[in-house]
């Protein structure tokens, strides 16, 4: 039986991606839009120490105290796959520092379409592309793509400047995605933001009643997720992704 | 049990889940602040000789004072007198949390790494006597992986840090091997604090403070 952190009760989400994608305005954004009902901390992982927390630091979205970085040596792959003993340090001292927090927001240094979280660092995780990297990055697939618990189409307000058919490129998310669940995320779109922030607030409540199991997105080759165990969890899990609003932009 | 000889290699192994591609044993900041690249092989020398040797004879101490169920306090506190700069203070006690955390899971029942576990703040080098204590690893042995694990830190940043062949520094390592044969039996037979050697580095300690005060670092330390 899956028994996902029965003491704890904060949500550890993962958000990874390629560099310039907006991690980290993704990561001010939520703290902008959830600060006030939510305790939250974040980690960051850049290449030069802090880059990313100056970022979040001069948004003045979050006490700064709240915003730990994290330095990897050049290596912010490992940090988040092999060995992520340096990230869980710096979660648990958040965790303990500012102790009862709701959300510990982890951003992995920009990397390439094969990173992605291990699970025993997150509870869920989301991986960012945006339009201007190209139409046809959510075709390529990858881990990260695929099987991450969220995938964000981010800067849709940008697509008709580099020519790119964003709801296209949703679509072909939600296609090599099986179902999961897809964002095309504009901060200027007022809807996209609220969708971002209700699939938030869906995995706070599932890491609250125990129903949050982390899902390994890769980097292995896709298999299949129905557990052989017979579990009331995994039935609720799986109506809970379908309810889930997919993909779509205005 | 397995051998020593393994034990060795599992814990000299760079996938070691312990954040050593954290650490590039204060080569960032030396290179930053005046070390020549043509130096490195240097660098390390020095390293063996001076912070290294306190490391691994702390380490040795340790290992002994928990085998005799002594306490470690005068060990920690030792090491600490030896390692005036807070900033190498701070970075190996983060290196001895992350070691313990995984001696946890590799020894659950283990005293040493217990008690050392229960020692607010232990360094790395008395988190790797409590490692060896729990693993049966000979002194010499650990004294050896301090000073392979402190070669092999500098080593690996260098490839990150400086325009270097691989091979080039593969035989750096290579050409370090005796001097850390030679430390690790200097230093095995040691048993009490008093007779951990106080080498320091003022040059390399003074470095590691500014690396501390850095916001642009690649390497914590």
């Amino acid at each position: 039986m899956p028994e996902p952190h029965p003491t704890r009760r904060t949500l550890r989400l993962g958000v990874c991606g390629p560099v310039g994608t907006g991690k980290s305005s993704l990561i001010a954004l939520l703290c902008r839009e959830l600060s006030a009902e939510l305790e939250i901390a974040v980690v960051t992982n850049d290449i030069y120490t802090d880059e990313d927390a100056r970022f979040l630091r001069a948004a003045g979205v979050l006490d700064p105290a709240r915003i730990e970085a994290v330095e990897t040596g050049a290596c912010p792959h490992t940090a988040i796959r092999d060995d992520i003993t340096a990230n869980l340090i710096a979660v648990e001292d958040l965790e303990e520092r500012f102790a009862p927090l709701d959300l510990v927001l982890i951003e992995s240094g920009g990397d390439n379409l094969t990173a992605t979280f291990s699970p025993a660092l997150v509870d869920a995780q989301v991986f960012v592309l945006d339009v201007a990297g190209g139409g046809d990055v959510a075709r390529k697939g990858g881990p990260g793509i695929e099987r991450a618990d969220l995938l964000v189409v981010n800067k849709t307000d940008l697509a008709p400047y580099v020519s790119v058919d964003h709801e296209q490129m949703v679509a072909d998310a939600s296609l090599a995605r099986d179902g999961r669940v897809v964002i095309g995320l504009s901060r200027s779109d007022r809807a996209s933001v609220n969708r971002l922030v209700t699939w938030v607030r869906g995995q706070l409540h599932r890491q609250r009643t125990g129903t949050l199991v982390p899902a390994d997105p890769g980097p292995m080759a896709r298999h299949s997720h129905s557990h052989s165990h017979d579990h009331g969890d995994d039935r609720h899990l799986t109506e809970h992704h379908d309810h889930l609003p997919l993909g779509t932009t205005s | 049990m397995a051998s020593a000889e393994l034990l060795l290699m599992l814990l000299a192994d760079a996938r070691l889940p312990v954040a050593g591609h954290t650490q590039s044993a204060g080569l960032e900041p030396a290179l930053r602040l005046g070390l020549a690249p043509d130096e490195v092989e240097q660098y390390v020398a020095t390293r063996l000789s001076t912070i290294a040797r306190v490391e691994a004879a702390t380490a040795v101490v340790a290992r002994h004072h928990l085998r005799a169920g002594l306490s470690t306090s005068v060990v920690e506190a030792a090491w600490a007198a030896r390692t005036p700069s807070p900033a190498m203070r701070r970075t190996s006690r983060a290196q001895g949390r992350a070691l313990l955390r995984l001696a946890r899971t590799l020894w659950p029942d283990d005293a040493a790494v217990a008690t050392v576990s229960g020692v607010p703040r232990a360094s790395r080098a008395v988190a790797l006597g409590a490692v060896a204590a729990a693993g049966d690893l000979p002194a010499r042995e650990l004294a050896r992986l301090v000073g392979y694990d402190d070669v092999q830190t500098v080593a690996s940043a260098a490839l990150k840090l400086l325009p270097l062949d691989p091979s080039d520094v593969a035989a750096w390592v290579l050409r370090a091997l005796p001097a850390i044969d030679v430390m690790s039996a200097d230093l095995a037979h040691l048993a009490l604090a008093e007779d951990i050697p106080a080498s320091g580095a003022p040059q390399i300690e003074a470095w590691a403070e500014a690396h501390a005060r850095t916001t642009r670092r690649l390497f914590s330390a």
